[in-house]
């Protein structure tokens, strides 16, 4: 199932036709975060694909309007994901020389994959843990919608790619991973804060449906943590007991 | 259909108004990107209509198609701050939304027996989309340049995008390997998106 950058190339068509799994998705946004050319491509195949639906318009109810939008007015908005250093809509106010425009592109990509990943991540924290779905939600929100918020990706060793988004000023990172595989009979994932503080549990980590996992909160970094995960025994371990298939980081302040 | 207060189906539609419209959705996601509720109410009249129709087109299910797109204005109030125009058009990021969501729902719902796709081609072809599309001088550009694609190049791109089939699935289907679905997916939307910006170009 791997594929080369090449073959991961041609999957552009596809991806904007959303006719690739959510596997592909994934790798190939991840892709694209260091591919500019596929972006472009991406971005201008979209226009022609948004014209196939926008040719099947139809009329809505009349009587839908009212609720939709008083049911928008009711919902928070998410704040930009931005890139590291930089913010994302600075004030005018704010001046100064503009850092790292390259880095633009690469958080508009993870943004996408996260905008996935959350989506499918929050509808299963829906039907299985109503009640605490306010705070954990809330939480994930206010991560990915600091202003200093900073995402990282990397592959996971054991297959599937791992996000991070963390802020410093939130005090909290949020971990999501795709296409993970299902740990060996009796034993879990278990996320970790790796640092010079050493090594503490950051909670077990449930895999849903084609290896999605998280959003998971994970609160209490310290300077020069990263986030691990490892595959534990099934109650977890207060300290690693294998090698992490992934380090991202650091997250700390 | 009658007058058009929702854009994308109004059949007596010049071409200049559709891209000031479009050229207008942009201002106006980024005012709703700054909380403008005023300006999502106008985001919603001029939207609204292509989420729904693109929902019904892929899930087929009127209640369904309602849910979702009711969903995709929740999302794009929500998401607004996410718009770049920089990276296209606030039209091509909304039926991003749209379709994607339209099809995860298609998808969570279908079971991929090969004998339901088989059964499932019989109904989707060509022709049941020309039908479908609506007499609007948007959907005849889109139509003429669809007709433009060669027959495997139509197929793959409508399957995908009218039927939510992964490139695979499409492959099954039409009894193609993977890899050629894939390469066509993407030069019949190259071939597309080049005959779209020369409709453009001639008026």
């Amino acid at each position: 199932m791997r594929s080369g950058d090449q073959d991961l190339h041609t999957l552009a068509g596809a991806y904007v036709l959303d006719a690739v799994s959510d596997d592909e998705r994934v790798r190939f946004a991840a892709h694209l975060a260091g591919c500019a050319q596929c972006r472009d491509e991406v971005d201008e195949l979209r226009e022609a694909a948004a014209r196939l639906g926008t040719a099947q318009a139809a009329r809505p109810r009349p009587e839908l309007r009212e609720p939709t939008i008083r049911a928008a007015y009711r919902t928070r908005q998410m704040g930009p994901v931005i890139a590291e250093g930089e913010p994302a809509r600075r004030p005018a106010s704010w001046g100064g020389p503009r850092r790292k425009r390259a880095t633009r592109g690469l958080v508009a990509a993870a943004a996408v994959v996260i905008a996935a990943a959350i989506g499918i991540g929050t509808h299963y924290v829906d039907m299985q843990h109503q009640p605490a779905r306010g705070t954990a939600v809330t939480g994930v929100d206010a991560v990915l919608s600091a202003p200093d918020a900073v995402m990282r990706t990397a592959p996971v060793g054991s297959g599937g790619m791992a996000i991070v988004v963390s802020s410093r000023h939130e005090h909290m990172a949020v971990f999501i991973a795709h296409g993970l595989r299902r740990p060996p009979p009796a034993s879990r994932y278990e996320l970790w804060l790796m640092g010079p503080r050493g090594e503490r549990p950051a909670g077990m980590l449930a895999i849903h449906p084609k290896g999605m996992a998280g959003p998971a909160l994970i609160a209490g970094q310290s300077a020069g943590d990263m986030v691990g995960l490892t595959i534990e025994p099934e109650r977890g371990s207060l300290r690693p007991t294998s090698p992490p298939v992934v380090m991202i980081g650091p997250t700390g302040p | 259909m009658t007058e058009g207060r929702w854009r994308g189906n109004a059949p007596d539609h010049a071409r200049g108004a559709d891209r000031q419209a479009a050229s207008g959705l942009d201002e106006l996601l980024l005012a709703v990107a700054r909380g403008s509720e005023r300006a999502y109410d106008a985001v919603y009249d001029l939207t609204s209509g292509w989420v729904l129709g693109v929902a019904r087109k892929v899930l087929r299910d009127p209640a369904q198609s309602e849910e979702v797109m009711q969903e995709v204005m929740l999302e794009v109030w929500r998401l607004a701050s996410r718009f770049d125009p920089a990276r296209g058009s606030g039209i091509s990021w909304v039926m991003t939304l749209a379709h994607r969501r339209a099809v995860d729902r298609v998808r969570s719902e279908r079971s991929h027996t090969i004998r339901e796709l088989r059964a499932a081609t019989a109904v989707i072809d060509y022709d049941d989309v020309i039908e479908a599309v609506e007499a609007s001088l948007d959907a005849q550009r889109v139509q003429r340049c669809m007709a433009s694609l060669t027959e495997l190049q139509r197929e793959c791109v409508s399957l995908a995008y009218y039927s939510g089939y992964t490139y695979r699935e499409v492959a099954e289907l039409l009894s193609v390997p993977a890899g050629t679905v894939k390469t066509r997916m993407r030069d019949g939307l190259i071939r597309l998106r080049d005959c779209l910006g020369d409709a453009k170009g001639v008026q």
